[in-house]
């Protein structure tokens, strides 16, 4: 259809038709990463003339995927873009999953409502039967637990065994909240690293602050810590602490500070008896004052001490000896500093780490999300990092997005437990639906369920047709067999799939469903399509010739 | 009644006593030294003689391996490090740990040392370090331990299979599933702990039972794996519970020996009934330690310690 600029307007039954036809192109980019057997799509790179970016990830795929050229299509495959790129922002995976059913249920949606039914009430009956599904896979959710299932279940999400192994072991140590850090490697090989203690990415106000040149970083054994964001322009605001400090015989101390001036600097380095009092000084962690806050909260109960806050009005005129935080060992470099062994209340700290859980998981943006992760993390008291190698910067970009996307999926498994994968756990699903649908009676209602029963196939049939078996033979074996078996595209055979470490992670699974059938049945009652003058600002920048087209 | 004939005026607490299933060979942890006996307890002698110490070096744990009648290793857990003799404890390898130096209070061996070679060690402020070369090296590994205070430590009897570890803290209990790695906090209300002993049924892995003593809100059972709780000893059970040993066919014979800073009591029926192991104990002299190497039965032996320094074989 020629795209014009006027403000047209769309109309059934071509908004139907139009819709679909973005739907299918978008859906059909993605449909080809589901499974254990991916494809690959290449997509053209924007900015300049290098390889295509190869992907087999459908939230990728879905976040290249800028614009179709026919305006009609657009808005459909917009629609599928939006809900995938969410999908993908809050629990890492199940894109490819979410666009296939929310493929079929859009289709076949269309053809009911083309036949007569009426779009508001096959939406309402929609989201009755999602509730049934989620409800399904959630009665079918198993918890995992120790090294092997959690390897297994990371084999099942990168296809990667010796990634699988590393991380089904690290998770295993750090937990599902623990800090985990994917890093691109020096050499070739996969390597872990374990780091006992916490430590934040703010160091040192000063190189002469380092006492150990060999490694450069400082280290105290029993240190106090003197935790604050205050902003100390004049040394003389620093006296009160360093006279009570050295009143209650400490022999080092940690000033965290939010700004150090030059003079105070200098102050604190014309310490003249090193050998009785020691102090470094060390930058408040956190970008921004919120950050900072929530740092200070942590510092001051893992370490027992007082926060002084400068929005408070707080100064350290009138410190005590108890206000110090105290650890059993404090260390700092330029760039970070942390300590083992806080001395705050046990109790204090275990109250505050199920505070923040909670509120994790009350918490619905995925930075506010990703900040409470990492501040738990810490809190638990140690830290893992995988260093991905490789023999080329490719290799490791796109391995470590693997892992990326493996450790998010497997974190959320081990919050939320799992179900049988490859699509078994969707298939399942099924009984339920046609027992409400052998009791019902309204033609939107049954017509609902079966949209659904049959789009629950859907991500299994594709699994198997992606990995080259035929999918109805697969099905047909699936059936003889019984309940939890599935199909493992790998060995090309029937098995059960839970004893075989075939697992999706239920958030994902659900998520997936709730994305797909919540967002095709608003979709089915889209009537009109009303299109700007002008074009959405996101298509308007100008890199010729080298916009995404399918 | 023995005294520790060489140190005697001292009259220091026995942190722990160990024993050969034989009893021939025991062991006292004080903080004056180790001490070693070679007749059953009767007497006793410096066991770091080999070492020449200058000054008294404070043993807070002492650990036998399971089959000491071939492998005779000990390990003792002194201020910094852990030593570790191969020849019954008459001379000593030291291994240090980290500083600033960790005070060794509580040590666990593997049952199944022989094949994996596993020690772990509880300190009082630094967590729980681990040794996965018998002894050798050490590492601390506290993921998710968030009270470093370790008071006690119980290793699961099928530990070759299940890798479980229990850690009794200031604050509750924590467990490990994968041999002392990582640890996760047990549904252990904090108003319980602190937590002084832990013992765990020989059948654990198909039971599911554990035992908790504590400083001050007396005995808890667990038959789930440490999920939920339950009182124990009702209001005889009231101090200060020491150390717990349960019966090594346990719970076939479902005897409980829990020892209380001012009793030593019994139970034939899993903890739901008690009852003075033998009447006239010095009670009031404080009982800090025992050791039960040939089991509960009516008769069997115990070796116990005594605030004062002193170890009773009764």
């Amino acid at each position: 259809m020629p795209r014009t600029n006027t403000g047209r307007v769309v109309f059934q039954p071509a908004t139907y038709r139009r819709m679909q036809q973005g739907i299918d192109k978008i859906v059909g980019a993605i449909r080809p990463t589901l499974g254990p057997r991916p494809r690959i799509v290449a997509i053209e790179r924007i900015l300049d003339e290098r390889m295509p970016e190869l992907l087999d990830n459908g939230g990728t795929i879905a976040k290249r995927i800028i614009q179709l050229p026919d305006r009609d299509e657009d808005m459909g495959a917009m629609l599928v873009r939006e809900m995938l790129w969410q999908l993908q922002d809050q629990v890492g995976d199940g894109t490819a999953t979410a666009a296939v059913l929310f493929q079929s249920v859009y289709n076949e949606g269309i053809h009911y409502l083309t036949a007569g039914g009426n779009a508001m009430r096959l939406r309402t009956y929609l989201e009755k039967g999602l509730q049934v599904i989620l409800d399904q896979i959630t009665a079918t959710t198993v918890h995992l637990s120790g090294q092997e299932q959690l390897a297994q279940m990371a084999q099942s999400l990168s296809y990667d065994p010796p990634l699988a192994k590393l991380l089904g072991e690290m998770f295993d140590i750090v937990g599902a909240y623990g800090r985990l850090e994917i890093r691109a490697g020096q050499s070739r090989e996969l390597e872990r690293e374990y780091v006992e203690g916490l430590y934040w990415d703010w160091g040192l106000y000063s190189r002469e602050m380092v006492v150990d040149h060999s490694r450069l970083r400082t280290e105290f054994e029993n240190p106090a810590i003197l935790i604050s964001d205050l902003e100390i322009e004049d040394p003389e605001q620093l006296l009160p602490a360093l006279e009570v400090a050295l009143r209650a015989e400490i022999p080092s101390l940690v000033i965290v500070a939010g700004r150090l001036s030059d003079r105070a600097i200098g102050f604190l380095l014309a310490n003249k008896n090193p050998q009785r009092f020691q102090v470094i000084a060390v930058r408040t962690p956190g970008w921004d004052k919120p950050q900072q806050a929530a740092a200070l909260e942590d510092l001051a109960i893992l370490t027992g001490g007082r926060a002084f806050i400068h929005v408070a009005g707080d100064t350290f005129n009138s410190i005590r000896p108890q206000d110090f935080g105290r650890a059993r060992r404090a260390w700092a470099d330029l760039r970070t500093f942390g300590f083992v062994g806080g001395k705050g209340s046990p109790r204090a700290l275990r109250q505050h780490i199920a505070t923040l859980r909670a509120t994790f998981g009350q918490t619905v943006g995925t930075v506010l999300r990703g900040e409470l992760l990492q501040r738990i993390g810490k809190l638990l008291g140690g830290s893992a990092t995988l260093w991905i190698g490789g023999a080329t910067e490719f290799e490791i970009t796109s391995r470590k997005e693997v892992a990326e996307r493996t450790a998010a999926a497997l974190r959320a498994a081990m919050m939320e437990g799992v179900v049988p994968g490859g699509g078994v756990a969707l298939l399942s699903c099924r009984l339920a639906l046609q027992q409400m649908l052998a009791h019902s009676d309204a033609p939107d209602e049954r017509a609902a369920y079966r949209i659904l029963i049959k789009a629950l196939a859907e991500p299994f049939r594709t699994i198997v047709a992606n990995a080259g078996y035929d999918a109805s033979e697969a099905m047909a074996e699936v059936r003889l067999v019984g309940p939890g078996h599935g199909f493992d595209a790998t060995a090309g055979r029937v098995v059960d799939v839970m004893k075989t470490g075939i697992y999706d992670p239920a958030i994902v699974l659900k998520s997936a469903a709730y994305a797909a059938v919540s967002t095709a049945g608003l979709a089915l009652t889209v009537d009109v399509l009303v299109h700007r003058r002008e074009q959405p600002e996101r298509a308007s920048v100008h890199i010729p010739s080298k916009r995404k087209k399918l | 009644m023995t005294d520790m004939t060489e140190d005697a005026e001292r009259q220091d607490v026995i942190h722990a006593l160990a024993a050969s299933p034989d009893l021939h060979m025991c062991f006292a942890a004080r903080p004056s030294g180790l001490y070693r006996s070679e007749d059953g307890g009767l007497t006793w002698h410096n066991a770091y003689g080999s070492l020449s110490l200058e000054t008294p070096l404070p043993t807070g744990a002492v650990a036998l391996l399971p089959d000491f009648a071939t492998d005779r290793t000990v390990f003792a857990g002194v201020p910094g490090g852990i030593l570790r003799s191969a020849d019954g404890g008459l001379t000593w390898i030291s291994v240090q740990l980290p500083s600033p130096p960790p005070f060794v209070c509580s040590l666990a061996v593997s049952p199944h040392y022989a094949q994996d070679g596993v020690v772990l060690a509880g300190t009082m402020e630094d967590g729980v370090f681990r040794s996965g070369d018998r002894g050798a090296h050490w590492a601390a590994w506290n993921f998710g331990l968030l009270d470093l205070s370790v008071i006690c430590l119980s290793m699961s009897p099928a530990f070759a299979d299940d890798e479980t570890v229990f850690a009794g803290t200031d604050s509750g209990i924590f467990r490990s599933t994968n041999g002392g790695r990582a640890w996760r906090e047990l549904e252990f209300p904090p108003d319980w702990a602190p937590v002084l002993s832990l013992a765990l049924s020989p059948g654990y892995g198909a039971d599911g039972m554990l035992f908790a003593g504590t400083e001050s809100a007396g005995l808890f059972g667990s038959n789930d794996q440490g999920r939920t709780w339950k009182p124990l000893g009702g209001e005889v059970i009231t101090g200060a519970v020491n150390s717990l040993v349960l019966a090594p066919d346990f719970p076939a014979q479902p005897a409980v020996l829990a020892l209380l800073g001012n009793g030593l009591l019994v139970s034939r029926d899993g903890g739901r009934s008690w009852s003075d192991w033998k009447p006239g104990l010095p009670v009031d002299r404080g009982l800090t330690a025992v050791a039960a190497p040939q089991g509960l039965g009516p008769g069997a032996p115990l070796l116990v310690g005594l605030a004062d320094g002193t170890v009773l074989r009764i």
